[in-house]
């Protein structure tokens, strides 16, 4: 599969395959890119949680066409004095899923209400500073991002 | 991703896990977690301390495991280094609230026995 592949001044490319050695994969390119252009560690954590949970939700819930079709990450980091910030999107063949449109889950209160799963989707809405989801050709496009000042 | 285990006395089972609990770490890992925290034992402390990521799916393991422990009547906590990324994870999800953390064994022990 093919790896990297710059698209243009201030963007990366990334393709992989939907599964979890692939998402690893994914976690160490967007760490890697973020921190050769300086961005902060603390933006950096979060991107990489986002990615995981967004890709933990493609392999789980995209469907077959998801899971042999390859998944395009684009990267694209804007440093700027008065504010400076990095998106993620995420582009899959799966079943079409608008993250955005689900009811935000209400935490249990104590251990014995707490259902083990959809805490992806709540690091999601925590994690990232913005989100934005569109379905277009075929593929879910969903760009999650962070913003920070420099010091 | 490594798992390991030591039974201090009676009451209580020490649980090591170190690496990244990401979808594959936390695939290599989770039989075992749920096997360990199986054991009759009144507290369970599981040292997160060394983890370096926990993505959802490692909570959904952790919070399995916990749940398991409080059915039977006794009681799982967390070891997790203060600045990690693994406390992030445990506060943007709320199961900081739901599990016990402390940042040292020693707290964790006496917590998980109480």
């Amino acid at each position: 599969m093919e790896t990297e592949l710059s698209v243009s001044p201030g963007f990366d490319e990334l393709m992989i395959g939907a599964n979890g050695a692939e998402v690893r994969r994914a976690s160490e390119w967007l760490d890697t890119i973020c921190r050769q252009r300086d961005v902060p560690k603390a933006p950096v954590e979060r991107l990489v949680l986002c990615l995981n949970e967004v890709l933990a939700n493609v392999i789980a819930h995209g469907g077959g066409t998801a899971l042999s079709s390859p998944i395009r990450l684009l990267l694209e980091i804007r440093l700027d004095p008065d504010g400076s910030k990095a998106g993620v999107t995420v582009s899959d063949a799966g079943t079409a899923f608008n993250p955005l449109s689900v009811a935000k889950k209400i935490l249990p209160k104590t251990l014995a209400e707490a259902s083990p799963g959809g805490l992806g989707l709540v690091m999601i809405h925590r994690c990232a500073d913005w989100l934005d989801y569109h379905h277009e050709d075929g593929h879910n496009h969903l760009t999650f991002g962070t913003r920070w000042k420099l010091p | 991703m490594s798992i390991s285990y030591k039974d201090v006395g009676e009451n209580l089972r020490r649980i090591v896990i170190s690496g990244r609990l990401d979808i594959p770490g936390t695939e290599g890992v989770a039989a075992q977690l749920v096997e360990l925290t199986a054991a009759p034992k009144k507290g369970v402390v599981v040292d997160l301390s060394t983890v370096k990521f926990l993505a959802s799916i490692g909570i959904r393991a952790l919070i399995t495991s916990a749940k398991a422990v409080q059915k039977r009547g006794g009681k799982m906590v967390l070891v997790v280094n203060d600045s990690s990324t693994v406390m992030m994870s445990l506060e943007a999800t709320g199961v900081d609230q739901l599990i016990p953390v402390f940042k040292n064994d020693s707290d964790a022990e006496r917590a998980a026995v109480a």
